[in-house]
Order: structure tokens, then C-alpha cells, then sequence
């Protein structure tokens, strides 16, 4: 079965950017979002396994998307993609649930070595 | 940015070498690693002196703490910093370019710290580069200084344009004043004569009158006679009958009276206005305020009128030594003032009083007041709170020229929404300026 | 120069000229919260193409209507324009603290704002010239204003350039007063180089 990844960011560049570097042999089907209350909305109406998550967006930033998933103790994996990578920022997201953190701008090597690393592809 | 930090050719390291900048580098324990010529006849420290020390012992007198942070943000952020000697005048203390015009203290530098980066990116060194900015340091001053001049002379102008300013609107209101008040002379001249012969020929007119009426009179006794003649007798009736003779006898006379006391009148205003121009008169000479009062309320009287009572509380002023048409200008302005600040109905009271020295005239209205924040302005020439047409802004400034001139004292109180008070006071005899040294207060 | 090199940028390039911006900052607050040892909040990247008629009112309504300390600094290479950082807020002895001035030292608060102005501007711009692939370089920044409202900062007869592209982004301190705009202006004549290296860039990806 096809794996649900959630595409959150406030940029169309950055989203199509993500897009481009996620493996090609990835059974996934994707949807998008351009902002914190759009990736609720769409985690709540349907199944999202995977959430890549911009952290500075307008209305309700990455931080408070979380925040929320862990209130409601709401489960899929959620990987932090941003620019803002000061190290407090990193530490924060993954104390918050996050289980990974990369770098924009992001390349297809990264993330593959990501998604590797946490068993999410094999 | 990446500079391979190669070895440069010998040319390059010439030209570092012998640049008339400063150029050194160092490593990021701060070891010296590069010192050029410029450096070291400054420092008066060689190459062999310095290099592979710590730049911070060579140099106690460098700002440790602070300049190693700017190093450090050059290392972690890759990027160039600088200094100006407009916030810093100096990292060295190097001997300037000027031994003997001189000027300043030191060195005037601009410094750039520049990232000298490996081939993996990495700053490895940071290179000062350090430029003598004294001469422009020194034009600088220079300019300043003559900014400072300038504008100090700027304000001095200022103060002289509007003192001119000032002299203007005094000049233009005296001007205008003078001219209504030859205007005057002049009208009160022409009126003078014919006033005269209306005056007296009205006076004969009035015994004419009197003697024709007696004249009458007297024929009346005869009607008696001239019972035998009804036909002679009726035609005299009916003509007394038709004019009204009895009628036509008080008129008559209360016509000519009242015509009389018109002229009389005229008369007064006509004396009133030369009074009050005194064309023949602007220099100093003994005068009695209060009649100067008198006739300049004469000639704002169609202001007052319809408006205010006028009060009057005069304390019987003695003659004092001044230019009375000048005051009475001054008192003119006070009472149109007064009568403006009234909108529907109010009091205006000339009040005056006396001591050895001085006399005062007071002028005080149950008007509109003044503002506080206006109340430091009023003296100033062309400052109005009336609408274009009614106020000019000169009235006070003139009064207080005059008064000054006098030297006397303009002083106001007011309380807005309950009245004014301007009051004149005047020295009794004339104070002759002593040329050179202050007046004394 | 021909009108078609004036020609503002398309959606797409503005989109990815504020990515980039986004991930210049990014990498600007890492560098500034990695010397200062202080978290900073950074906002979206703002772009507009402006007049230069209201450039002073754009100013005005992005930093707020009060006085403010400013700091120009120019970038040249092959691409180029001019940066205000303007601060508001940002007490003295913060600022001193964090470029590290002593305390008995009575260094003029201008040093300190041409400091913080440098560094903020050096490495913003640094990330997006890198993203770029531009190689360019940085004059010595000097005082624009001191205490001065923002709509007096750039006055429309004095700019060269009829529009110009107006970056904003905002930089904050999370445990200090300091709050600062970084407002990147490039002239018009520089939209087509920017236009085609933003190309050569959504090309990439
Ligand atoms: N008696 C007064 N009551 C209220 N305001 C007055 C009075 N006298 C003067 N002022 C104020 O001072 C201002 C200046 O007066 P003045 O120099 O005579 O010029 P002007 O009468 O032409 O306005 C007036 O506009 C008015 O505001
Ligand atoms: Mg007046």
C-alpha cells in the first residue's frame, strides 16, 4: 500500500523542490499544504504517514503544528525541513516529536540518507 | 569568497609588501602571519619582531576583548568587517603623515578585516588591511568647523532678518498711521472752514429767526384792528392755518438748536482728529493722558458703541513729558483690541493712576482673554488670531515699540473666558538714553 | 539598455528569490546565533517591486512609525544594491555586550550599530549570493540616520533608480530588546541579472 506524505510549506518553490528530491522508487502518494492550519485540516480528514514540515510559515508556523499533534496525540513522523537551522531551533523541533531535522536547501542525497536513517525507506 | 591561500608570486608579495596601506594577517589563535612594510615602519616593530607572536601581546594597547570578537565573526561568518575612523579613529596608535603641519592626535585609520579562506572553504587567516585617513579626517575637521561657523552665522542672520522684520511692520504700521493721521489733519482742515461759516451763519440765522418771529408777534396784536376787515382778516387765518404757524414757531427754532449742536459736534470731532494726529506736533511736549484718552475713544467710538459700556476711572493724571500722538496710537490699539476680544455685550474700563514717578493707563475688557500659549506671542509682529481683514498682527508690536521707546512698560494679564488688562506705564519725565552704557532696570 | 531588461521579476522568480532569501536568513541566524550565543527569530522574507515614490511609505508601514537608527551598506559583484538595516528598540548596553565592548569603553553607539549592520548584512546576503552562485563583496557600511522617523530615511529624489526590488526581512532577539529590518534594494537595471540567475536556480531544482 501506498505510503501518505504530507507536504507542508508556504513556498511553492521549496515545496516543488522537496518533491523533485524525494526517491523515485518510493511508493508514496502526496498531498500539500502552505500552512500549519492546512496540514491540521488535512491530517485530520484523512491518513498522513509522513509530514514534511516548514517551520516559519504564516498563520500557524511549524512549532505550533506540532505542539498540536502532541496535544492531541496525533501519531505519524513527522521530518522538519527549514532554513532556520540554528542548533536550539533543531532541538527544539525533535522535543517536540519531530524525529528528524534537514536543511534547506534540501537535496535528494539528504533526504535519502534521512529517510534511510530512520528506517522509513529501505 | 575563495582566495586559495597559495603562495603569491613575488610580484604580488612585493606589492603587499611595499603598498602604502597597512597589511597583516593572522590565524585564529591571533598569531601574526603576515606583516608588511607599512606595518612595520609604523609599529617600528620588524617582521622578525612580530610574526608567529600573538597579536594581542605584541600590542597590550590594542581593545582586546573587542577586537577579538570582530576577528571571531570574521572566522565564523566568512565575511568582511570593518572599521571607521569616524566612530574609531584608531586601532594603532601610529604616527600620522603630518610631523610638522600636525593637526591631530594620531593616525586616522580605516581598517577591513578581510576572510582569507582555504580550498575547502574554511577561513583560515584574516587579513587587516589599514588605511591613513588622516587627511581626510583633517578636511573633515575642517568642514566642520566651518559648519559650525556657518551656522552660527546663519542664526546670527536670522536674528538680524527678523529684528529688520520686526523694524518693518513697525515702520509700516507707524507709516500707515502717520498717513491716516495727515489724512486727518488734512480733512479736519478743510472741514474747519466751512464748519466755521455754517456755525456762525446758524447763529445769525437763530437771532434772524428770533427777531422775525417777534416781528410776528407783534403784528398779531393788530388782529383786533382788523375786525373791521374779515375778508383781509380771514385770509391771514387761513394762510396761519395752512403753514401751522404755531406749529412752524417751535419748529423752527428746535431745528436750528439741533442743527447748532450737530456742528458743535462736528466741530469737536474735527478738533479730536488734529488731537489725535498731532502732525504738528510728534515731538516730546507735556501732555495730559486722559485727555488723550478722551479724544482717541472719540475717534473708536463707532467701534465701541453698539457693544460696550465704557467705564471710566481716572485718577486725575498730572502732565507728563512724552509724544502724545504716539500714545494715543498706543491707546487706540489697546481700545480696538478690547472692543474686538467682545463678541456680543461687555465693559471696557480706562482706568489710571499716578505715584512721583511714573503714571499708568489701563485698558481692561470683559472680553475673550488670551490663551496662555498665545500669551507670549501677542508682542510679536504679525502674530494674530484674527482673520484676514480684521487683524494685522501689528497693533501690540507697534504699541510696545512706542511704549519701549517711552521707556516704559507694556504688561498684560488676562484670564481666558473672563478678560484683559493691558497696562501702560509711563515714566513722568523723559529718560534721555545714555549713550553707550545699559539702561538701568 | 533595452525596456525588456527592465522588466519586473515573474511569480516564479520572485517565489524563489523568497526561498532562497529564506534560506540566506536561515543560515545568517545560525552564523549570528552561533557568535552572539542568542536564538534569533527570524520572519518571512517580504519582496515587493516598488517606485520609488513609495518607497518611503513602504518603510514606514514594514518597521512602524517611529524613530529609528539606520545603517546602509552597499554589495557589488555580479549582482549588486544597497541594504538599510534599520534597528528599533535595543538598549546600548545589550548591543555593547554582544560585540563584546568592555564596559569603561565610551565607544560611540554608531560603531556598535555599524557592527550589528555588518554582520546581519554579511551574512543574510552571504547565504543568498551562495544559493546564487554570485560572487560578491561588501563597502565599509556607514550611518544613514540616527533617531530619525523611517520615512525620512530614503528620500525618492535622491535614488537613482526609477523601481527598485525591495527585500524585507526581519531579525529579532528572543531574550533581547533588539529588533531589526534588513531591507535589501536593488536597482531596476539589476532585474534582469537577478531575473536570469533566479532562472539558472528553478532550473536546478
Ligand atoms: N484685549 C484682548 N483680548 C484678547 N486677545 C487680545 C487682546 N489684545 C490682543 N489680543 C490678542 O493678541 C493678538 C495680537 O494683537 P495685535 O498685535 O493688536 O494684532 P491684531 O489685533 O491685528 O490681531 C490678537 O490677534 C489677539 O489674539
Ligand atoms: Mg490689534
Amino acid at each position: 500500500m501506498a505510503v501518505s506524505v504530507l507536504v507542508v510549506d508556504d513556498s511553492p518553490i521549496a515545496r516543488k523542490m522537496l518533491i523533485r528530491a524525494l526517491p523515485s522508487d518510493w511508493d508514496i502518494e502526496i498531498s500539500q499544504a502552505t500552512n500549519g492550519i492546512e496540514a491540521l485540516v488535512a491530517y485530520r480528514a484523512g491518513k498522513v504517514d509522513v509530514m514534511f514540515l516548514d517551520l516559519t510559515m504564516p498563520d500557524m508556523d511549524g512549532y505550533q503544528v506540532l505542539e498540536t499533534l502532541r496535544k492531541e496525540d496525533l501519531n505519524c513522523l513527522v521530518i522538519v525541513v527549514s532554513a532556520d537551522i540554528q542548533e536550539k531551533a533543531q532541538e527544539r523541533v525533535q522535543n517536540l516529536g519531530a524525529i528528524a531535522f534537514i536543511r534547506k536547501p534540501i537535496t535528494a542525497e539528504g533526504l535519502a540518507e534521512v529517510l534511510k536513517k530512520y528506517g522509513i525507506v529501505v | 569568497m575563495t582566495m586559495p591561500v597559495a603562495p603569491p608570486t613575488e610580484l604580488l608579495a612585493f606589492t603587499v609588501d611595499r603598498i602604502e596601506v597597512g597589511v597583516f594577517a593572522v590565524d585564529r589563535d591571533f598569531r601574526i602571519v603576515l606583516w608588511n612594510r607599512f606595518m612595520a615602519t609604523h609599529s617600528k616593530r620588524s617582521v622578525a619582531d612580530v610574526v608567529g607572536r600573538n597579536l594581542f601581546e605584541c600590542f597590550p594597547e590594542l581593545q582586546q576583548k573587542w577586537l577579538e570578537r570582530k576577528i571571531n565573526s570574521v572566522f565564523v561568518l566568512k565575511n568582511y568587517a570593518f572599521t571607521s575612523w569616524e566612530q574609531r579613529p584608531f586601532l594603532f596608535r601610529f604616527h600620522h603623515n603630518r610631523p610638522i603641519t600636525g593637526g591631530v592626535d594620531a593616525m586616522r585609520q580605516n581598517c577591513t578585516l578581510l576572510p582569507l579562506k582555504n580550498a575547502s572553504g574554511e577561513v583560515e587567516l584574516v587579513c587587516f588591511t589599514l588605511a591613513d585617513f588622516t587627511d581626510t579626517a583633517m578636511y573633515q575637521g575642517c568642514l566642520n568647523d566651518a559648519i559650525v561657523e556657518l551656522e552660527q552665522e546663519k542664526s546670527a542672520q536670522q536674528i538680524l532678518i527678523k529684528k529688520l522684520e520686526d523694524a518693518q511692520g513697525q515702520l509700516l504700521q507707524s507709516e500707515k498711521m502717520a498717513s491716516v493721521g495727515q489724512l486727518a489733519a488734512g480733512v479736519a482742515h478743510e472741514i474747519n472752514n466751512p464748519i466755521g461759516f455754517i456755525n456762525s451763519n446758524l447763529g445769525s440765522l437763530k437771532t434772524n429767526v428770533e427777531d422775525l418771529l417777534a416781528v410776528i408777534a407783534a403784528y398779531e396784536r393788530a388782529d383786533t384792528v382788523l375786525a373791521g376787515h374779515p375778508d383781509l382778516l380771514g385770509a391771514i387765518k387761513m394762510a396761519k392755518t395752512a403753514a401751522d404757524l404755531d406749529f412752524l414757531q417751535s419748529d423752527m427754532q428746535s431745528l436750528i438748536s439741533e442743527s447748532l449742536e450737530g456742528v458743535h459736534r462736528v466741530k469737536k470731532i474735527v478738533e479730536n482728529l488734529k488731537d489725535f494726529s498731532r502732525i504738528d506736533n510728534a515731538e516730546w511736549h507735556y501732555a495730559n493722558l486722559e485727555s488723550g484718552l478722551e479724544s482717541t475713544l472719540n475717534i473708536v467710538w463707532n467701534e465701541l458703541k453698539y457693544k460696550t459700556e465704557v467705564k471710566k476711572e481716572y485718577a486725575g493724571l498730572p502732565e507728563i513729558e512724552c509724544i502724545g500722538s504716539q500714545l494715543n496710537q498706543v491707546f487706540m490699539n489697546l481700545m480696538i483690541n478690547a472692543a474686538h476680544a467682545i463678541a456680543e455685550r461687555g465693559v471696557i474700563t480706562l482706568r489710571t493712576g499716578f505715584d512721583e514717578s511714573s503714571v499708568w493707563v489701563e485698558v481692561e475688557d470683559t472680553g475673550s482673554g488670551i490663551k496662555p500659549e498665545h500669551l507670549k506671542r501677542i508682542f510679536e509682529p504679525f502674530f494674530t488670531t484674527k482673520p484676514v481683514g480684521k487683524g494685522t498682527g501689528l497693533g501690540l508690536s507697534l504699541a510696545y515699540g512706542i511704549v519701549q521707546r517711552h521707556h516704559g512698560a507694556l504688561d498684560v494679564k488676562s484670564k481666558p473666558g473672563e478678560g484683559s488688562v493691558f497696562r501702560v506705564t509711563l515714566p513722568r519725565k523723559r529718560v534721555i538714553e545714555d549713550v553707550g552704557g545699559g539702561v538701568g532696570p | 539598455m533595452t525596456a525588456e531588461t527592465r522588466t519586473d521579476l515573474t511569480e516564479d522568480q520572485r517565489d524563489a528569490l523568497q526561498e532562497i532569501a529564506n534560506i540566506g536568513m536561515g543560515q545568517a541566524g545560525s552564523l549570528i546565533g552561533k557568535i552572539w550565543g542568542e536564538f534569533v527569530n527570524l520572519s518571512i522574507p517580504r519582496i515587493a517591486h516598488l517606485d520609488r515614490q513609495s518607497i518611503p511609505a513602504a518603510l514606514t508601514r514594514l518597521v512602524g512609525d517611529h524613530s529609528v537608527n539606520a545603517v546602509r551598506q552597499a554589495f557589488h559583484g555580479s549582482i549588486r544594491g544597497e541594504v538599510v538595516v534599520v534597528f528599533s528598540g535595543g538598549r546600548d548596553d545589550e548591543l555593547r555586550e554582544l560585540m563584546g565592548y568592555e564596559e569603561a569603553d565610551s565607544v560611540e553607539e554608531q560603531e556598535l550599530l555599524l557592527d550589528v549592520a555588518n554582520i546581519l548584512v554579511g551574512a543574510c546576503l552571504g547565504g543568498i549570493a551562495e544559493t546564487l552562485k554570485a560572487e560578491i563583496g561588501f563597502s565599509a557600511p556607514s550611518v544613514m540616520g540616527l533617531d530619525i522617523s523611517p520615512a525620512l530615511l530614503i528620500r525618492p529624489d535622491e535614488l537613482n533608480s526609477g523601481r527598485a526590488l525591495f527585500l524585507e526581512v526581519r531579525f529579532t532577539l528572543e531574550k533581547k530588546s533588539l529588533a531589526s529590518h534588513l531591507v535589501v534594494l536593488m536597482p531596476e537595471d539589476e532585474f534582469f541579472v537577478l531575473g536570469q540567475a533566479l532562472d539558472t536556480f528553478l532550473a536546478s531544482i
